[in-house]
């Protein structure tokens, strides 16, 4: 049940997605990483993808255009 | 009830819209500008005429370059930022893209990540303006005006771009993306 950082602030497209998609691969079942963005069209894109593979997604702002997305790896 | 922290605030101006929401306006404004300009919309080849107005301005004479023999180019050599339609459209592009973030208190300045970072920026913004010359226009007047106006060019440029974005990601996850 372990928890990872994922410093994407500063990326644009298609990179968070890209470098979210390599952490997620490297997690056990049951850890969380959370995706630090600040690119609006990333809170877009790594939410989708995330949830369409079945992950649990939970994004929160936490400050002017910078974002928290919550990740829980399912299976 | 607070401005900020209605719903309806919130689904206008904070969250995404549905890609059929902008599907939808940006035809209808398309029109409307063929309407009123005349062309459909653009945004690259103003930068050349840009380009240009600099040049000069230190003294230096482009009218005989090739691009400028088009009477639609020559007559904008004598125009400014203020009486040219293009620039006029992509000032309105920037300010408005300033005051959605704004309203969506998402302003934010960001920092380089890394020199990396920099040498893709520079590099991708120099291929893609060179490339918008040489295609006659970008994804706006080559792709999203030449498709709607039912113009071949704009499918072969559809085919190209996506041909291009691939061998793009794959350059950047190669040596970008460390």
């Amino acid at each position: 049940m372990a928890e990872y950082r994922l410093d994407c602030l500063g990326e644009a497209c298609p990179v968070p997605l890209i470098k979210t998609q390599k952490k997620m691969e490297q997690l056990k079942v049951g850890d969380t990483l959370i995706v630090e963005i600040d690119h609006s069209c990333a809170m877009k894109n790594v939410p989708e993808w995330a949830r369409k593979v079945g992950y649990n997604v939970e994004i929160e702002e936490v400050d002017d255009g910078e974002w928290e997305i919550y990740i829980e790896k399912t299976k | 009830m607070n401005l900020i922290n209605s719903p309806w605030y919130k689904r206008i101006f904070k969250d995404a819209w549905s890609y059929w929401t902008g599907a939808i306006l940006l035809a209808t404004l398309n029109t409307a500008m063929v309407a009123i300009s005349g062309k459909g919309w653009g945004v690259t080849t103003t930068f050349a005429y840009w380009g240009a107005w600099i040049l000069q301005l230190f003294g230096a004479d482009v009218s005989g370059w090739n691009f400028f023999q088009l009477e639609a180019n020559s007559k904008a050599l004598g125009q400014s930022v203020f009486t040219n339609t293009g620039s006029v459209q992509n000032i309105g592009i920037i300010v408005g893209a300033l005051l959605a973030t704004l309203l969506a208190s998402q302003f934010k300045i960001k920092k380089l990540k890394s020199y990396k970072q920099f040498i893709a920026a520079a590099l991708g913004g120099l291929l893609m303006g060179y490339g918008a010359r040489i295609a006659f226009g970008c994804n706006i007047g080559a792709f999203f005006s030449g498709i709607a106006s039912m113009s071949v060019h704009g499918w072969v440029y559809a085919i190209f771009i996506f041909l291009g974005a691939w061998i793009g990601s794959k350059l950047l996850v190669r040596y970008f993306m460390t």
